[in-house]
């Protein structure tokens, strides 16, 4: 009989008799390729997306050159057109705008000279890219606009039709003077963008004379590396000049946060996954132990066998890795426009309107599913047909708890479990700037401790049994003995129940303990940041600076200040800067009136001495993820590139900053205002004489500004809720990851228990004939049910904390500073196994069931 | 190459009848000849476009120019109308018939803008024209010229020639109907490769100061159906206007 008639006549039968349990198998590789398969898609979507915006942004130009992000003159422009092989070289200005009324849609405006644009971007004034009616009244007219038709036609937008748009200035009146057609440029985020006259854009959106990038393209035959260089001798120093597919790169490494803490919690669910594949195998050879062992005495060799199950086993998980691809695509929908957002946050708008993905991609994640899966059925599948054909016809003999509990497993999870720690005490006592301070060290660690604990569980459990059986069975009479005997007498398998218990158990303990310390510091942080009582931003009530924000004048802080009850108005800036390849971000606000009333969190330094150096000096501050990537240290220097070339500036302290894990560096904005010369504010932080005036003062700051602007005058603890809110929001994903896990471990103890059942048909079909009563039966099943939970709750509780302890370290410590300290989440703990026992107890209700219905008479007959 | 202005005051210069032997350079020799005598001129103009499905827009512009000597030529074009755009205005110093510096104002801007040199063969704000129709005669040593065939159009007897440039451009060649004693264009078709993107066609022919001036032109965009209509409304020759006219600030008062 040949592997697919085995296959039809043998397996399929098998599956469709056992096909909840198969379900329940596969779930995990399922939700695990899921994972891993939106992970690749959500990530190859917004790069695909940003990548495309980029393109169709810079169009044929092949570098990019910028300066500040608050921009840079535009004298530097000549210069750069007078290289030799330089072709064109064209101003641009990106900025953010909001339609004023109406579905006050975000959009993007492109500020460019349309004159010579065109040359590099895949637009004219007047050919069939555009309808513009009268290309010299949108040259010569300030209030010019061109939207996208996309964008027109959602809006009901016409050309010549007068449009109120959110600026710099305030509320201003553009006239459509044209559409763009759905090409170039005019596909950037989704078609939200309007393109304006350099100048125009400048008097609405900037700086006049000011402009934030330079495309510039090279004449045919010309080389990147001579003109970079050539370009190069021109510009001041600090500026930087990239391809345009550097900018994708920086997006890149933003996304890998995201894809590092997807990836871990793919690892996770694969590795539950695995538990499950291996139980289900197991249970399926105990299952079809008499089967195989005809089969086998009809001539069929252990190697045909063993590709049976192979082959069962790579069919199903294939159908799971499908299905886990269509979860996965799933998955990625939801959660692309999450991360999309913190794209537009830091860099362009990015809109994702199609997911991306290639079948390779998705071959590769089926793939590793399927692999996964064969390799948690080889170890059943090889040690179910090692006996011999006759043994296993026969009844089942007790079982032999043989290599499980060897000293030879024993040693090699005791050898895992002191690399594991090695690892980890050459981490913690490494200098920061070693190279064994990575993330992939401490993962290294986590996975050597998990891997050791795993192989450890049977024997853990053996000896928590023989507590168990002296100490708590008596309490429980003949039950609990009897309990404790069945698990004894299979303990390999019992144990992988524990292990996937145990498993599931230390991530969950594990992320919420992370996510706890976490939140503590983060709230806590935030807490002592946000100490005004008003705050004022415009474009988004939560978003202060970015692509999102719209920025305000300086002069409006004169207006602020006439209203009546105002302690103090500080206005707030948000920019970035390259330092080091990074994007990192610039934090601007007044020091000394900061210092005066909001406590701050130094790590390195102190109030006093910060409101001594910094104000109106070059010194600045830096969070402490910035100082551990950059190796600084209070009292150093370091050179900031500014639009007059690069200055170098004074570390007068180390401070704690979440806000972004790139890096952070906090600023005077006097300091900023003399070298970058911007003057733009992103938000007002108001403070109010009298606590109970903030509504009244809010409202008077809405009344009087916000009819030339549409203003948000957020209470600071309405903003500080929203911000928690969207901060416990982040978590979410997590802790639902957590619960399925601990769901699928749950399935992982019925399966168990069910095959424990099968294998003791006869015994309870004796024990009922002596007497037994059904309920006695159950009882039975459910305290070992219990036992199984409680034991890997236990263990999975203690090694969750360490885990917990790991996580934060490697994944968050590194990026946003040592100052996030790690808080024990004892609910959690408490929580983790009262939950792992009781689901475990109630995850042996249908076996138990099952097991006090057994016919006593059929029982007695099962060989 | 100037061929709107070619078309609005070309000079006719008194010479004997040409040889019928004549080769297209020749014939563009005499072309530019006369056009480098008409330079010196004010001319006050009317344009309409007509968008592709037919909706109008005027507005009404003075262009002064004068021959620099030893410049090539200096050219001020102003608009008078509408008054979304009175006082915008183009500068253009030649320095020799293939170098020049264009620059544009726009009063509610407040600033001169330069346009980049290479752009000579983009639309005149919008229009049908080219930068290079409100600029002088070109440089001939720049183009290569085949006299195709002789032919009447309108009734008068032409040199069909084939220009095509040496140097990149948007367009790949024209084709122009000379009028023969009058070195004046009656038509002109411009090709991208096989394709026939933009033509124009110069009427109403009449001798101003004896120089022979078109007081209509029409230029049509083939691939956006987009045309523009000039209709010369008063034009002067023999001006020797002075150069502060041509000034940057002469530029930023709209001529005044």
């Amino acid at each position: 009989m040949n592997l697919a008639n085995l296959l039809r006549h043998i397996s399929l039968k098998h599956v469709k008799l056992q096909r909840t349990y198969m379900l329940l198998a596969v779930s995990g590789i399922c939700l695990g390729v899921a994972a891993m398969v939106s992970i690749d898609i959500v990530n190859k979507s917004v790069l695909q997306s940003f990548a495309e915006s980029i393109d169709h942004i810079t169009g044929r130009a092949a570098l990019e050159i910028t300066g500040a992000e608050s921009g840079f003159p535009e004298e530097l422009l000549e210069r750069v057109q007078n290289v030799p092989g330089v072709e064109y070289a064209v101003p641009v200005i990106e900025a953010s705008a909001n339609l004023s009324g109406g579905s006050e849609r975000a959009f993007m405006i492109l500020g460019v000279d349309v004159l010579q644009d065109y040359k590099i971007r895949s637009y004219s004034l007047n050919d069939e890219t555009t309808d513009i009616p009268d290309p010299l009244l949108f040259l010569a007219k300030k209030d010019s606009i061109l939207l996208s038709q996309t964008m027109a036609k959602q809006e009901g937008i016409v050309i010549d039709q007068e449009i109120e748009v959110q600026t710099v200035q305030g509320i201003k009146k553009f006239k459509v003077r044209g559409l763009l057609n759905p090409k170039g440029p005019a596909k950037v985020a989704g078609g939200d963008i309007a393109i304006m006259d350099i100048f125009a854009a400048q008097a609405a959106f900037g700086n006049a004379g000011s402009i934030d990038r330079i495309d510039v393209s090279f004449l045919p035959g010309e080389k990147l590396d001579t003109m970079e260089a050539r370009i190069r001798k021109v510009l001041p120093e600090g500026y930087s000049l990239d391809t345009p597919t550097g900018r994708t790169r920086q997006v890149a490494i933003l996304l890998d946060r995201f894809q590092k803490s997807m990836r871990f919690i793919g690892f996770m669910v694969m590795f539950v996954g695995m538990y499950l594949i291996y139980n289900a195998v197991s249970i399926s050879m105990v299952q079809r132990r008499k089967e195989i062992g005809i089969l086998r005495a009809l001539g069929a060799k252990g190697g045909e066998i063993i590709a049976l199950l192979f082959a069962e086993t790579c069919v199903i998980s294939a159908v799971a890795s499908v299905v886990g691809i269509g979860i996965g695509l799933g998955f990625a929908k939801l959660s692309v426009g999450i991360v999309a957002q913190s794209i537009t946050d830091m860099y362009l708008k990015t809109s994702v309107t199609a997911l991306t993905f290639s079948w390779t991609i998705l071959f590769r994640d089926a793939a590793f599913g399927i692999l996964a899966s064969l390799i948690a059925a080889a170890y059943p599948a090889v040690s179910g047909v090692r006996s011999s054909p006759i043994s296993m016809i026969l009844p089942l003999a007790p079982t032999v708890n043989g290599f499980k509990l060897s000293r030879k497993l024993m040693a090699v999870s005791v050898l895992l479990l002191f690399l594991s720690s090695v690892i980890l005490a050459a981490y913690g006592m490494a200098a920061s700037d070693s190279a064994i301070r990575t993330t992939g060290a401490i993962f290294a660690s986590a996975l050597l401790l998990i891997i050791g604990i795993s192989l450890l569980t049977p024997a853990f459990f053996y000896r928590s049994l023989l507590i168990f059986r002296h100490f708590l069975a008596p309490w429980l009479g003949a039950g609990g003995r009897l309990a404790c005997i069945n698990l004894q007498k299979n303990v390999s398998r019992n144990g992988v129940a524990v292990a996937a218990i145990f498993f599931s158990i230390a991530l969950y303990v594990c992320s919420a303990n992370a996510m706890h310390s976490l939140r503590v510091s983060m709230f806590d942080w935030i807490d002592s940041i946000i100490r005004a009582d008003i705050l004022i931003s415009s474009g988004n009530p939560l978003v202060v600076g970015g692509a999102q924000s719209i920025p305000m004048p300086e002069s409006l802080a004169k207006e602020i200040e006439k209203i009546p009850g105002l302690q103090s108005v500080e206005p707030f800036r948000k920019s970035s800067l390259d330092y080091g390849g990074r994007k990192i971000m610039l934090e601007i606000f007044d020091v000394a009136l900061r210092m005066d009333y909001c406590p701050g969190m130094f790590a390195e330094g102190s109030k006093e001495e910060v409101v001594q150096l910094v104000p109106g000096q070059d010194n600045i501050m830096v969070n402490e993820g910035f100082a551990a990537r950059y190796h600084i240290k209070r009292g150093d220097t370091l050179v900031l590139p500014t639009p007059d070339g690069p200055v170098r500036f004074g570390v007068a302290a180390i401070v704690v900053s979440y806000t972004s894990d790139s890096g952070i560096i906090w600023m005077d904005i006097n300091t900023y205002r003399r070298l970058w010369r911007d003057t733009l504010v992103d938000c007002y932080e108001v403070r109010v004489k009298e606590k109970k005036d903030i509504p009244a003062v809010r409202q008077a700051i809405l009344d009087r500004l916000g009819k030339n602007r549409h203003l948000f005058a957020l209470p600071a603890l309405e903003f500080r809720n929203e911000i928690k809110k969207i901060m416990e929001s982040s978590f979410l994903i997590t802790h639902a990851v957590n619960i399925i896990v601990l769901i699928i471990a749950g399935f992982g103890i019925v399966i168990t228990q069910l095959a424990s059942v099968l294998e003791r048909t006869r015994e309870i079909g004796v024990l009922r004939a002596i007497g037994m009563k059904k309920n006695q039966v159950a009882g039975v099943v459910i305290i070992e049910s219990a036992l199984i939970g409680t034991v890997g709750g236990f263990l999975g509780a203690a090694a969750g904390l360490l885990l917990g302890w790991i996580e934060l370290e490697g994944f968050f410590r590194l990026d946003y500073g040592a100052s996030i300290a790690y808080h024990i989440h004892y609910a959690s703990v408490a929580w983790a196994i009262v939950l792992s026992a009781g689901l475990a107890a109630l995850a042996g209700f249908y076996p138990a069931r099952r097991a006090a219905r057994i016919n006593i008479v059929e029982a007695l007959t099962n060989e | 190459m100037n061929r709107l202005f070619l078309s609005l005051c070309t000079v006719i210069l008194l010479l004997p009848s040409v040889s019928p032997a004549m080769t297209g350079r020749e014939v563009y020799e005499k072309v530019h000849e006369l056009r480098q005598k008409a330079l010196d001129r004010q001319v006050t103009a009317t344009l309409v476009l007509f968008d592709k499905d037919g909706a109008t827009r005027t507005r009404s512009l003075i262009e002064y120019s004068k021959n620099a000597d030893p410049d090539a030529y200096k050219v001020l074009v102003v608009f008078q109308s509408p008054p979304d755009l009175r006082d915008v205005g183009l500068l253009v110093h030649a320095r020799t018939f293939s170098d020049r510096d264009i620059w544009a104002y726009f009063p509610e801007f407040r600033r001169v803008r330069r346009i980049p040199t290479n752009s000579q063969d983009d639309s005149f704000f919008g229009t049908d024209f080219s930068y290079d129709d409100f600029s002088g005669p070109p440089n001939l040593d720049d183009y290569t010229f085949t006299i195709l065939k002789e032919e009447v159009l309108d009734g008068k007897p032409c040199y069909v020639v084939e220009v095509t440039p040496k140097v990149h451009r948007k367009w790949s060649r024209f084709v122009a109907w000379v009028a023969k004693d009058l070195w004046i264009h009656l038509k002109i078709t411009y090709y991208q490769g096989e394709e026939q993107y933009r033509e124009g066609l110069f009427t109403d022919i009449r001798i101003v100061d004896t120089i022979p001036t078109s007081f209509k032109a029409r230029m049509e965009n083939i691939t956006t159906g987009h045309k523009t209509e000039l209709t010369v409304d008063n034009i002067q020759y023999h001006t020797q206007f002075p150069d502060d006219l041509f000034s940057q600030r002469s530029l930023e008062r709209a001529g005044k």
